[in-house]
């Protein structure tokens, strides 16, 4: 259709032509290609029978992409930024010609490696915090966690103020567009919720739905190339908006189709829309997935109960999430659906493979692994001295393998150096498959101090690999319970140290230890699966 | 949508009963979902009865190192339920027979007392009968100054402020809310304190048509005047923990006038000075006794 080749929605056709050839001064990747295209829809939505002249700039350094913001209506732009190419579109869908022309800036933002870092707030103080953070990570983290303690107890005590309910209005007739469902993600990088909801983007093509994803977090959206996008209308949101863009750039896509579900993962901007939706598109339903119950500050799960009464039903994945909606927040249980992703990253339950083998630990080295993206929830510092206290004791008795990369990575791989644990600890980045490092691991120790239900257990129990947690979560609900071990970091490590010192003396307990883990995995299996949940309702969207 | 109903059974030394409740509580209509029995470490046969029980498919026996009382019974069994996935608790002593239809009336009962009431509603409980058909007059559950507020609609239904661990049956989410009952109470007042716990969030409702029979050797309720050298040990239980309970959950009065009521019982049954000084330290004990609610862990 285009010059760039720009990616089509599979249905419904492009939302917009091109009216002024491309002048490309630099060549763009196809992540570039796939941001243009989303800033392209939004832009050419928000000004219907507008030609839209568009000036593309690629930015030096850590800056995010400008796709949708006010900053885009501004033709000047910061000295950082180049300019690669421009060109012009036009909204389709126009009986008439064009009524006049404007003028935006899409930046593509700067390169997705320096993207990747970690969220610096700005201001002083939080300079200083994260020099604290950066020096003394466990003394920081214990503080923390006393800080959590107090959240969780406030929260726990406290009922969460809910929009009021209004009746569902009337359902508006069926449209003949095409049908779509509408996903709201955080953004498209690595994350087990991610990882859901790209999954459900695949399924709701499946169903013959046009999946269309807005994202509402800065981000290089590195997966933006990912498979699962093919065909999809994917728009990155970059705030802020303008109040009469949101709600043209959404009735827009009312319009141009019938949008038969609305399904929110982790998406501030579309949830608090949710209500405007309802209002004005009483036929779609309006649905969420949510993952993790965020103790320190509410997260997606306090929004989506502030939201209740506009919401159809709540996906969870983790039964500590059913029980706090239903059981704490008083949700009726039918409008809750439990419906687990222990089957995401594994295929099946299978037997636990002998990963010790017939030679057992005692005759080689104890493997002790962490798997993981290096950031403050995981707690990677915390492994590191683990491991360091380990081979203290046991020598050359056992081994650890730290694999993953993010935001803390450059201060991790300075402390691992700083402690000597060069030769004791075994650095692999995410280039290496998480499989192998489980193939060769017996024990997995998680350290993060919060989480759902994380998807490495099912790999691991998989793997048979033997899984040691802090009890944060729902990860009761696939650890043994004698290997759960407080979120605070000096219980944590004094613990975890005892019981890796006495699995690697006592192989009988591990192998027991394993054994129970598969049955409770299994257990968690057995109930109802996201997957199948899913299908049904977009089944039921598309019929 | 539906339950996943739990009966909790705890027992210690009640081999000739144990039998009949399991059959009684696996006859009912409506089906529980699993049983989990919680042996206190008898020391009798008991082994041998549950023994007969091992390889039925919903029942899970715990067999534990040490005898906890029933209150520590109890919370391990609920929890054990909890942890399972159940949605509603039903629990019982090893000496109660729930009638026909006990668990189903139950269900029911509670069910339209909360849609009657417009809110949830934290336990329910049968009517508990001697075994000659009398009221148990140690099972009495206590209404409500409001009492009557359902009966007056037509439901069997009766408002509670307590009832004792004799066919009752909570929902999940308030265990969820308030915990387990109290371990350390080892026995007696733990089902009162607990249920009392729980009417924070609204009263209990006791179901007039669920009715089961507590096998009690005689049918009398609980009198300080009763106290001799045979049953003082459950005395000294009884007076620590409900003088705990009042001092610290409800306020120092309430101690008080607990010590007066205990004092004229005493007194009124000319109760031995030996044994009044004994419970008089247990009450001293119960105030410096504070437990704490635990909360089990979701596991399904």
């Amino acid at each position: 259709m285009n010059g760039l080749d720009l990616p089509e929605p599979h249905q419904g056709g492009p939302l917009f032509t091109i009216t002024t050839e491309p002048r490309l001064f630099s060549p763009l990747d196809e992540r570039e290609r796939r941001l243009l295209a989303g800033a392209l829809t939004y832009q050419a939505l928000v000004h219907p029978g507008v030609d839209v002249r568009v000036t593309i700039t690629r930015a030096n350094g850590s800056t995010p992409p400008s796709l949708t913001d006010q900053a885009t209506q501004r033709v000047e732009w910061p000295d950082h930024r180049q300019v690669v190419g421009t060109l012009g579109v036009l909204s389709t869908g126009q009986d008439t010609p064009p009524t006049g022309t404007k003028d935006v800036v899409v930046d593509l933002g700067g390169p997705v490696e320096q993207l990747s870092g970690l969220v610096r707030l700005p201001g002083r103080l939080n300079a200083v915090r994260n020099a604290v953070r950066a020096r003394v990570p466990v003394a920081f983290d214990a503080l923390r966690q006393r800080q959590t303690d107090r959240f969780e107890n406030r929260r726990l005590s406290r009922p969460l103020p809910r929009i009021g309910a209004f009746e569902r209005p009337e359902h508006t007739a069926g449209s003949a567009q095409p049908p779509a469902v509408l996903f709201g993600m955080h953004w498209l990088e690595l994350g087990g919720a991610e990882r859901w909801a790209a999954e459900t983007v695949r399924m709701a093509r499946d169903a013959g739905l046009q999946p269309i994803v807005v994202t509402d977090r800065d981000s290089a959206h590195p997966d933006v190339v990912r498979d699962v996008f093919d065909g999809a209308l994917v728009i990155p949101l970059t705030h802020p908006m303008t109040s009469d863009d949101e709600s043209t750039f959404l009735r827009a896509l009312f319009d141009r189709y019938d949008i038969r579900g609305v399904h929110v993962h982790h998406c501030t901007w579309l949830y608090q829309r949710l209500p405007w939706i309802r209002a004005q598109f009483p036929g779609t339903r309006l649905v969420d997935s949510l993952h993790v119950l965020e103790w320190r500050t509410g997260g997606f799960v306090d929004i989506a109960l502030r939201l209740s009464n506009v919401i159809d039903e709540h996906h969870v994945i983790s039964p500590q999430l059913r029980d706090y909606l239903v059981d704490r927040q008083g949700l009726s249980r039918s409008k809750v659906t439990l419906a687990t992703l222990a089957d995401l990253t594994v295929t099946a339950v299978d037997q636990p493979h002998d990963a010790i083998g017939d030679d057992g630990p005692a005759d080689r080295p104890l493997t002790v692994a962490f798997v993981g993206r290096f950031t403050q929830q995981k707690r990677p510092y915390l492994f590191l001295r683990l491991a360091q206290t380990l081979h203290r004791q046991l020598g050359d008795r056992v081994r650890f393998v730290m694999h993953g990369d993010g935001e803390l990575g450059d201060e991790v791989r300075r402390d691992h150096a700083r402690r000597g644990l060069q030769s004791v600890v075994e650095m692999r980045t995410p280039s290496t498959p998480v499989s192998t490092t489980l193939e060769e691991a017996d024990l997995l120790v998680i350290c993060s101090d919060n989480e759902g239900v994380t998807l490495t257990s099912f790999e691991a129990d998989a793997h048979g690999v033997l899984v040691i947690s802090s009890d944060v979560g729902s990860q009761a609900s696939v650890v043994v319970e004698d290997l759960l071990v407080p979120r605070h970091p000096g219980p944590l490590l004094a613990q975890t140290t005892d019981l890796v010192v006495d699995l690697a003396r006592d192989p009988d307990r591990l192998a027991a230890l394993r054994a129970a883990q598969h049955d409770k995995v299994a257990a968690f299996a057995a109930l109802p699966r996201a997957r199948d949940w899913t299908r049904d309702l977009y089944e039921r969207w598309n019929s | 949508m539906t339950l996943d109903v739990a009966a909790v059974v705890v027992t210690f030394n009640r081999a000739d009963k144990l039998g009949r409740v399991l059959d009684d509580v696996l006859a009912q209509e409506r089906p529980v979902d699993r049983v989990v029995v919680v042996d206190n470490a008898s020391t009798d046969h008991t082994a041998e009865v549950l023994a007969r029980y091992a390889d039925h498919p919903k029942i899970e026996i715990m067999v534990l190192p040490e005898n906890t009382g029933g209150a520590g019974g109890f919370a391990t069994g609920m929890a054990r339920a909890y942890e399972q996935g159940a949605d509603v608790v039903w629990i019982m002593d090893d000496d109660c027979y729930p009638h026909p239809g006990a668990v189903g009336a139950l269900l029911h009962g509670h069910a339209a007392a909360e849609d009657r009431m417009g809110m949830r509603l934290p336990f329910a409980c049968s009517v508990v009968q001697w075994s000659n058909g009398d009221i148990c007059e140690m099972n009495n559950a206590e209404p409500t100054w409001d009492w009557a507020k359902l009966l007056v609609h037509g439901q069997q239904n009766v408002l509670v402020n307590s009832c004792s661990f004799v066919s009752v049956l909570f929902p999940r989410w308030a265990i969820t809310q308030f915990g387990l009952p109290l371990r350390e109470y080892f026995i007696w007042f733990d089902d009162q304190e607990y249920t009392r716990r729980l009417i924070a969030a609204g009263p209990g409702v006791q179901v007039l048509n669920s009715t089961v029979t507590h096998d009690l050797g005689v049918n009398r309720g609980v009198n300080f005047g009763d106290v001799n050298d045979g049953n003082m040990w459950k005395f000294e239980y009884g007076v620590r923990n409900e003088a705990s309970y009042r001092w610290h959950r409800e306020d120092p009065f309430a101690a008080a006038r607990f010590a007066q009521r205990l004092w004229q019982g005493l007194a009124g049954g000319n109760v031995p000075w030996r044994l009044r000084k004994r419970l008089a330290k247990k009450f001293v004990e119960g105030i410096r006794f504070d437990p704490q609610p635990t909360f089990p862990r979701t596991v399904l």
